[in-house]
Parts: structure tokens; sequence; C-alpha cells
């Protein structure tokens, strides 16, 4: 029981599966294997991405840049694929190479000149952005070749429905059960990673330990690099065509996800698995809007709205600890003489 | 008199002003037929006021050391709020000046309530501004959506129209705004106490809180102002395209940002002036649209422009380096 | 001779102005419980500093350990050699486990990639056990112990990076009896280990409990060291302040009527019934050791730090103070301890800082800055306290730090306040400047303003305060009369 009860992310499993059962009532449709396969498979690119954004956001920084980079990943993942080489393999290390040359980018703006990380990802997504959009002009990438089609429509255990639909575990899990495997095993077993998190909760004694502070944020941004850089492969295969306009505003449900799942934006507070519950209830409340026929415009609506509740509920706790902070060891007993 | 000049001139200010100058030269070498037309002159006068107000507003919360990430999409959501209100008059009664006053009035308050709660929240709460005005923008943007469902709210009378597009005695009527907002700022940041305050919660709000400044009182009303602020640009710009959509504008946050840092805003806080984000907003203005003539995708000034905030970022701490050693 | 394990010598720091020690010597052996008594501001924080590695002795300072001279000493260095400080902040992570905070520092100093949490595990265990601690989950995140637990889990990560000698900065200043009783028991424990302690404490009972040894500072010189059994408490409170008092005394006033009151302030955390009355023209001293809450009960007057009970009286009147701008409009000023940062703002003007207070006075009707006005306060403040140099917009960060003082004192003064409390008012000032501050505070006592000096010297409270209330872990122990006091008489009231 008392193990139990140290799981911080247990309050967030049990809204996780009130809310499911409320849809449920509302619309039992949701809770049926067919939405589950069709939910991971929507929500792959954000899980994915989530991870990296959490590494990020341990160090106390944030990156807005992130739908950028993956928008122009995709952008040159979608030519290569067409132009150079169909071979997978090779556009899975063109995909990373390039996710983790932008991430660094970020990396050493933060590190090296000191720019505030919302400042420093504002400017480069804003660069990524127009130079991807100029390039491309707004137009899709179509002609992708058969051979990736084909591979991103695999499906793992197929099984075919009354009405004749199959439908099976999505072969991009290749991508997602490694990213998410291996962001869990840097995170807490390695050193790095416990710097990540020693770094985010107190910099100044991260530093004094002899943690290379520098070092291990640059890291973090190329990480997420990399991640994006899988998530495009992935979702270029997915989605079978390239959209430069695809990822508008993917930026804020990814921080939203993960702000959700306990992350603190002050750094130092957060978890693989707590940013798995996070995205998991980031996409039911989604589903379940669409379930109950409620409009994609409040889409963004409920987004803002989680991110600053999340934080808002984050701080005030900060605060009543604060308040209650004993500063002085009164003594009970008064021992006054005249 | 030279000591003076060169004294001027040795002032951020007056390098901020040689810097325009020699962008102003560079466009008109490059193209005079184009640059220095009646079209692209007119276009600078009627485009920069939007652009500057929005920098002043920017630039007031740098100030108090954060950064209103949902400056645009305030404006926007003012625009469109108002924009419906008063096509809607404007349709259901036909009476044009009621319909004007009702949609103003509604676009400022909408403004002003969205820095109201940007204020609530950052100062209150006590959520850091980033986050909080990141959250507030795609709160915004979502609730721009919903009440336009993507498309754009048009329908206004010709009085509100001539705000945007006319000129009294051949000074555009966004300038003549401008000019009142401007000294208003200037009166407010560097000459008023509530200005004082404000430049030293940016330096220690500890300090300023020991020292008898209601630092949480303060700082709600700047996001207020600064939501006013986006009001008024929102007004012009709705004005200017003569309609309300979710997506205008929404170049001009991270050009805001460039404009304040140009001009001598200090990204930690603490330190800011007017002319100097005048002149950076003159600067970006001046680029954008020339670029803008000769051609260039819009998109590569994008990428400009994120080059120049990086840029001048970078110049910052290389300078403060070689200042310590 | 063979059981020396540290030998310090000759050790001497100086700071512009102030000399904080002055060739001090002292020698610790294995395994002793080595306590090192003195003021505030006698020089073991700088001692320790030296000790770890934050500072370098001046010329000639020479720190041997097991006969060998440890040379240059850093942070890394000194912690190399096994010289382990645990501070009253600890430098752990609070978002880390406590496994984790005493294991993870030997990782990262042998440049380990991979994280092995059964080694971790044995090794804190191991730490554990041999400290007897048994009631700490290697699991638990650091955050949610008590202080107490936090401070035991620093001194296992001490033990895990292989501590020679452990120094402990005031460690039961937030700790209760019970748990006062766990440390020492873990301290014997190390001690039976051939670990020994150098134990900072203003607690003269547990001192004299748990010491095999203790040595005195004064002032920044070493007065000697002495077995537990040979000095008794007065003549222990004699050698940490039998000096002579250079300071001006000043004559001492009869009292007059009441000015401000304090009744039965209450504040869970801070301070405990505290009463005490300001009457016009008195300079009344707060003194106590660090920790005894005077700050918190002067910032509770100010508004800083409202008080949960109890009532304010002004002139006989009751009144809410519930944030600094009220305390003001009551006409108290308030000079914070840490001028550098709480008083001033560093990268502005002298006249910015000046006027800062002035805002509501300076302004007009629309609320705009009268500019001549504001010329005019900042330049005739800058005459009457002589702040040098006398340019109003050279940033404060340029001044030294008496003139930084002045600024501060400045900027107070001209709000026109009737009562002005000064916490720690010549710190970090050289003693011609603390004279000059001296003089000030009683010329303005002569005008009749009630101040409140909160301060540590013992002999800045007898020069210039009439009365003193000494406080202690909270509460109030007694309030005196300066005229005949000694500084024994105030310290055994503190200790």
């Amino acid at each position: 029981m008392k193990k139990l009860k140290m799981i911080k992310e247990l309050p967030l499993i049990i809204i996780l599966v009130l809310i499911s059962i409320v849809i449920t009532i509302i619309n039992p449709s949701f809770l049926t294997v067919e939405n589950f396969l069709d939910l991971l498979k929507s929500n792959l690119v954000l899980t994915m991405m989530a991870m990296g954004m959490l590494l990020v956001i341990l160090t106390g920084g944030i990156d807005v840049s992130v739908a950028s980079m993956i928008t122009a990943v995709t952008v040159i993942i979608g030519n290569s694929l067409i132009h150079f080489s169909q071979n997978i393999l090779v556009t899975v290390l063109l995909a990373t190479l390039c996710g983790v040359i932008l991430g660094l980018i970020n990396g050493l703006l933060i590190t090296g000149l000191k720019i505030p990380p919302i400042v420093a990802t504002l400017g480069t997504m804003s660069m990524i952005l127009g130079i991807v959009l100029y390039v491309t002009n707004g137009n899709w990438i179509t002609g992708i070749p058969q051979n990736f089609i084909d591979f991103g429509r695999i499906m793992i255990l197929p099984k075919t429905l009354a009405d004749g639909r199959v439908i099976g575990i999505p072969i991009q899990i290749i991508f997602l059960l490694p990213i998410i495997i291996l962001t869990w095993f840097v995170l807490k077993h390695t050193v790095i990673g416990r710097g990540i998190y020693a770094l985010g909760g107190n910099l100044e004694s991260a530093d004094r330990m002899g943690f290379k502070t520098n070092r291990i944020i640059v890291f973090v941004y190329a990480f997420e690099g990399f991640i994006i850089g899988l998530s495009a492969v992935a979702h270029t295969s997915i989605m079978r065509q390239v959209d430069p306009n695809a990822f508008l505003g993917f930026e804020m449900q990814v921080i939203a996800a993960v702000v959700l799942g306990g992350a603190s934006v002050l750094g130092g507070y957060g978890s693989v698995l707590g940013t798995i519950i996070g995205v998991a209830l980031f996409s039911v409340i989604n589903n379940g809007m669409i379930l109950m026929r409620i409009p994609t415009f409040w889409q963004k609506i409920v987004v803002g709205l989680i991110i600053i509740s999340s934080i808002s509920a984050d701080m005030i706790q900060k605060q009543r600890e604060e308040h209650l902070k004993v500063r002085v060891d009164v003594d009970e007993v008064a021992s006054y003489e005249a | 008199m030279k000591l003076k000049i060169k004294g001027l001139i040795a002032t951020k200010e007056g390098i901020l002003f040689i810097i325009f100058l020699a962008v102003v030269a560079i466009m008109t070498i490059l193209s005079p037929s184009k640059f220095l037309s009646n079209y692209n002159l007119q276009s600078l006068a009627y485009q920069l006021p939007e652009f500057g107000i929005l920098s002043l507003s920017m630039m007031l919360i740098i100030i108090t050391g954060g950064i209103n990430l949902s400056l645009t999409f305030s404006a926007t959501l003012a625009m469109i709020v108002g924009g419906l209100a008063m096509s809607s008059v404007f349709a259901n009664t036909g009476g044009a000046f009621l319909a004007l006053v009702i949609g103003v009035a509604l676009m400022l308050v909408v403004a002003a309530l969205a820095g109201i709660f940007n204020g609530f929240v950052v100062s209150y709460i006590g959520v850091t501004p980033m986050i909080a005005t990141l959250g507030a923008a795609t709160l915004f943007e979502g609730i721009s959506l919903n009440i336009t469902k993507g498309g754009a709210i048009s329908g206004f009378p010709l009085s509100f129209i001539m705000i945007g597009n006319t000129a009294i005695l051949g000074i555009p009527v966004p300038m003549l705004i401008f000019v009142v907002i401007l000294i208003l700022m200037w009166l407010l940041i560097e000459k008023s106490k509530m200005g004082a305050a404000i430049i030293m919660i940016g330096c220690n709000p500890k300090v300023a809180e020991f020292s008898g400044i209601k630092v949480k009182n303060v700082l709600f009303k700047a996001y207020m102002i600064s939501g006013l602020l986006a009001g008024v640009a929102g007004v012009i710009m709705a004005s200017r395209y003569n309609s309300a959509k979710e997506s205008y504008g929404s170049s001009y946050l991270l050009q805001s940002v460039a404009a304040s840092v140009l001009g001598g805003t200090s990204i930690s806080g603490g330190e800011g002036r007017v002319v100097g984000t005048l002149l950076a907003a003159m600067i970006l203005q001046v680029i954008s649209s020339g670029l803008n003539i000769f051609g260039l995708n819009r998109y590569l000034t994008n990428v400009l422009m994120g080059f120049i905030l990086i840029f001048v970022l970078a110049i910052n701490f290389v300078t403060e380096k070689f200042k310590k050693n | 001779m063979s059981a020396s394990l540290l030998e310090i010598s000759n050790i001497s720091k100086f700071f512009p102005g102030v000399k904080a020690l002055q060739n001090v010597g002292f020698s610790v052996d294995k395994g002793e419980i080595h306590a090192l008594i003195g003021e505030n501001g006698a020089g073991k924080s700088t001692l320790i500093k030296i000790l770890s590695g934050v500072y370098q002795p001046e010329e000639g300072g020479k720190i041997t350990m097991e006969g060998e001279d440890l040379g240059v000493l850093d942070p890394l260095i000194s912690l190399n050699k096994g010289i382990v400080v645990i501070y009253q902040d600890f430098s752990l992570f609070p978002n880390l486990s406590v496994l984790e905070n005493i294991t993870l520092g030997s990782y990262v100093e042998q440049n380990r990639k991979l994280v092995n949490y059964k080694e971790m595990r044995k090794i804190a265990n191991e730490m554990l056990r041999q400290l007897a601690i048994d009631n700490i989950d290697l699991d638990e995140s650091l955050g949610d112990l008590s202080v107490a637990r936090q401070q035991l889990v620093a001194i296992a990560r001490a033990l895990a990076n292989d501590a020679k000698l452990l120094i402990l900065d005031e460690p039961t200043s937030s700790l209760s009896s019970s748990e006062v009783e766990k440390l020492f028991e873990i301290m014997h424990s190390l001690k039976e280990r051939g670990i020994s302690m150098i134990f900072i404490s203003h607690k003269l009972d547990e001192v004299y409990r748990i010491s095999d040894r203790l040595s005195i500072l004064r002032d920044g010189r070493y007065i000697g060291t002495y077995k537990a059994d040979e000095l008794n408490e007065q003549e222990l409170i004699a050698k940490m302040v039998g000096r002579e008092i250079i300071y001006t005394i000043y004559p001492k006033r009869k009292l007059t009527e009441p000015l401000l009151e304090v009744k039965k302030f209450s504040k869970q955390g801070n301070y405990k019934d505290i009463n005490f009355t300001l009457h016009k023209g008195e300079v009344l001293g707060i003194t106590g050791l660090v920790g005894a809450g005077r700050t918190e009960v002067v910032k509770s007057v100010f508004g800083l730090n409202p008080q949960d009970e109890g009532v304010l009286l002004l002139d006989g009147q009751e009144v809410a103070i519930k944030n600094p701008s009220e305390a003001m409009r009551n006409g108290i000023a308030f000079i914070p301890e840490n001028r550098l940062t709480e008083g001033l703002v560093l990268r502005k003007s002298t006249q910015e800082n000046l006027t800062l207070t002035l805002l509501e006075e300076l302004s007009g009707r629309l609320g705009l800055l009268n500019p001549k006005k504001s010329d005019k306060v900042a330049a005739s403040w800058i005459e009457k306290l002589d702040i040098r140099p006398s340019n109003p917009h050279l940033f404060t960060a340029k001044l030294s730090g008496g003139n930084q003082q002045r600024v501060v004192i400045a900027k107070w003064l001209a709000t026109n306040p009737k009562i002005l409390i000064v916490d720690e008012p010549t710190n970090g000032i050289d003693v011609g400047a603390k004279a000059e501050i001296h003089r000030l505070l009683r010329q303005l006592a002569e005008t009749g303003l009630g101040i409140i000096v909160v301060s540590s010297e013992l002999p800045e409270i007898l020069a210039v305060c009439d009365r003193v209330v000494v406080m202690k872990r909270g509460r109030v122990t007694a309030q005196l009369f300066c005229e005949g006091l000694s500084q024994e008489d105030i310290m055994s009231r503190a200790i």
C-alpha cells in the first residue's frame, strides 16, 4: 500500500480513469479496441515529441520551435524519399541527423549566448518555419515512393472486423516504443539523466557537485532533435504525404500534454510515466470532445486552459509550502525575566 | 556643439537612428523608384502605427521582467469580438455611429480584459509570465476561432473603415493615434511614478516591495495597460484590413519582441526606452516593407526577423561580457 | 601528536575595510568533536569558507592535514581531501530521492556514465547503518523530509564521500530536542570511526555536552582552545565578548512617551508572545543570536511578514499594518539587513534609488514625477549624508559599502518617518563609517524619532542604544536598560 501511495502519478491516473468512464457513458464507442488503436495511431507523434519536450522542461527550459522542426524534417525526408533514396534506413538516418542539428542550434544559443529558451526557440521557430514555407510555398509534397507507403501501412497482429475493416497495431510503434524506453532509460539509469533532474532542481548545487550543466542542456536539446527526426519519419509514414502546415500550433499541444502529466515548468519535476499519462489524458479529452460532437475549435481553448490550470495548481501549492516554512525554532516555554 | 552631437550619436538611440538612416539608404539604393514611391511611403505610414503600438505593449511587459506571448492573440480576439458586435449592430439597426462606438469600445474592453486575465494569473496566482501568456495565447486563439469558425468578420460601417484608411491634414489617422500613444507611453514609463515602479520591479522585485511598492498591484496594472494597447492596435488593424480574422498580425509577435530588444530593452527586464523601441520599430518596418516591395517572399522576411532577434541578443551578450572584462 | 588531523596556522583574511580573520591557528584531533565558538561576525563562517576552499587565506596561512600541507584549496580539492561542510541549506536536491542525494556525487566524481541502483543502495544503506539511522526511506523524495532528516542525509552524503573532517554549521538550529539527541548519537558514532567534527553552535549547553574541546574566536582573532570542562559558562561568555568598546558610548536618555507598542505578537514558526515599547526619541536595540527571530519581528512591524496574532499601537492608537505601503503611511521606515539584495537596485543610479520611496510625494495629480523636485531632493540628501561620489546619476554598484548604506538610509529618512527600524546598520562597513552612522542615529533620536536597531554587535548596542530587547529562540528573554550594562549581561540572556 505504501508503494502505491508513493506513485506520484496516481492522481492523474485516477482522473484519466474517471474521464474515460464519463465519456464511455456518453458514447460507448469510446471503450472499443478500434478506438484505442485509432487513438494510438493519431497520438503517436504527440507521445514521441512529448518525451523530448519532457527533458527540455525538466531542465527548466521550453521549446516552441518543435512544430517548425518536425515540419522541416518531414519536408526534407519527403524530398529525399522522392529524389534521393527510397531506403527507409537512410531516411531514418537523415531525419535524425537533421533533427539533432536543429536541436543543437537551440541548445547552443541557450548555453553559449545565454539567450532565454523562450526567446531563442521563438527566434529559431520563425527562421525554420520561414525557410520551410518559402521552399515549399505551402505546397504539399506528394508522390512518396510506394515502398515507404507500404511500410507505413503495415500492421502488427492484424484482425479483420465484421465489416471487413482491418485493425491492428501500427508499425510506427517501432519508433514509439524505443523512444519511450530510451527516454526512460536515459532519465532513470544514466548519470546524465540524473544530472538533468539535478540541474532542474538546483542548478547551483548541480554545478558545485561537478555536473557539466551546459553540456547536459545541449544534450537535452539535441536529444529532443533526435526524437523529432524519428517522429517526422513516423508521421510521414502515417500520412503518406507532407503538408508544411500540418503542425501549426502543435507545439502547444506537446507542451500542454507534458505539463498535464505533472512536469513543472520551473524544472526538476516530471517523469516518463507522468508524461505518457498526460498525453493519454490529453488525447482522451480530445477524443471525448469529438465523440461528444464538440466542435474542434474548442480544442485550442482546452489546451490553453489545461496549461494555465496545471501551472496555476502547481504554483499555488508551492506558495502554500513557502508560507508554512518554519524560519525560527520557537521556544514553547517562555523564559522571560524582567 | 560638435561635442553635443557626438554625445547624442554615442547614445543607444543615436546609434539606432543611424542604423535607421542606413537601412533607408540601402533600400533606396536597391530600388529608388519602388522604395521612394508614394505607394510605399504611404503604406509605411499606415503600417507602422499598429506595429509600433504592439511593440510598445510588448516592451512594457518585458520591462517588468516578463514576456507577453499572447499579445497578438489578445489583439485579434479584441478585433473579432468588437468587430462581430459592430457588424451585427450595424446590420440590424443601420446606425453607423452607434455601431462604431460599440465596436471600438468593445475592442478596447476585450483587450483590456485579456490583459487583466494575464495580470491576474501572473501577479496574483504567481505563474511565470512565459507560460501564463503562452497558455493565454492558445486560449485566446481558441476563443477567436470559435467565434469566426476560421472565417473573417466583416461588414463594418464606413466610419470605422475610415479610421485606418484616411488622413487628416495629410497625416494618416493611425499615425496620429500612434503619436498620442507614444507620448502617453513615454510619460508613463519614463516620467510617471508608475513607470518608475515598473522599472524597479523589473530590476529587483524584492527591493521594490521593501520600498513600499505594491508589486502585485503594479504588475497587474501593467498587464492591463499592455492589453489595452493591444486593443488599440487591433482597432487600427481591423479598420485597415476592413475585416477581422484570427490569423492577422501573427508575425507581429516575434517582431515586437525583436523591436523591444533592438530598441534597448533588456530581455531580463528593468530597462527600456520608448524612443529606442520607436526607432527599432521603424527600422524593422522599413526592412519588412522594403523587402515586400522588392518582392521578397514574406516567408523569408520572417526568417530575417527571427535572425535579427537572435543576432541582437547575441550582440548584447558579447558586449556585456566585454564590459565585464 | 599523531592524533592530530587538522592543523591551521597563521590564517588571516582581509576584505576591503574589514579584517575578518587575523592570525588564527588551532588544531583538531582525529575523532575529536571540536566546537567553534564566537559571536556573529567573529569570523567563524570566513574560517569555514577558507577550510572548504571557497576563500583563500592571506599569504603565510597554512593548512595541514595528517601532516601534509594542503597548499591552495578550492572547493573540489577541499572535498577531495575529505573536508565536508554541512551548511544550513544543505545544498541537496529536493527533487531527487534520498538515495541519489547520498550517492550521486561520487558517481559524478568518478565520471561514470550509468547509474547502478543496486550499488547505490548498498552504499547508501551502509552509510545509514554506520550512522545508525533506521527511519529514513531511501526512495523518499528529499523535499518531503523534515529539516532534521535532510540534515542526516547531508551527513550520510558526507560519509559516502569519505569525509575526514565534517564541519557542521549551526546544525541544531531547526531541530527538536529528540532530533538533537539523534544528531548527537550520530556524531558519537562518527567519532568512533575516527572522523573529526568542527561543531559551530551558540547553544552552550549543547556545546558542553558534546564537544571534547572548544576554540573561541572574537573579532577575527583566536582567543584560545579549551577542554570542555576547563571553562564554565560565565568564563566562556567573558572570553567571547571580552573586549574594549571602541565606539563612543552615547549618554542614555530617559524614557519619554510611548511611540510604538508591540503587544503579544505571535507568528507560527517565527516568534511568540513578543512585547516591547519604543519611546519617542529613544534608540531601542533588539539583539540575539542568529535564528532568534529578531528580523522576523521587525519585518512584521513593517508589514513585510504580517503577524498571526498581536496588536500594534502607534501613539496609543491601534493600527493594522498589512504591507510596507501602510507601514510607510504610518510613518515607519525599514532599512533592511542586506543592502545589496534588499535595499538597493545596484544597476540604477543614486537618485533613482533615493526617490524610490518618495514616488507619491514627488508626483503630481496626473501621477507624473516632478523632475526638478526629484533632483532637489536627491541633491539635498546626498549633501546631508555626505554620499560620495556626489554624482546623483552614478550607478550605486560603483559606491563603497559605506556610501551604499548611506543611500539606503537617505532613501528612508527622506520619507520623514517617525519610526526608523534598522537591521544590522553597520554590517560589512569599516570602523570609521560605523561611527558616523552611530552618530547619525543618535542625532535623529534627538529630533524625536524612535529608532529600533537590530544588531548582533554587542558593543554597538551598548554604545548607541538606550535600552535593549534580548531575544532567544523566537521569544523575548529580557528588556534591559543599557546604562551600566555589560556585554556579558546581554550575551548570557541571548545564548
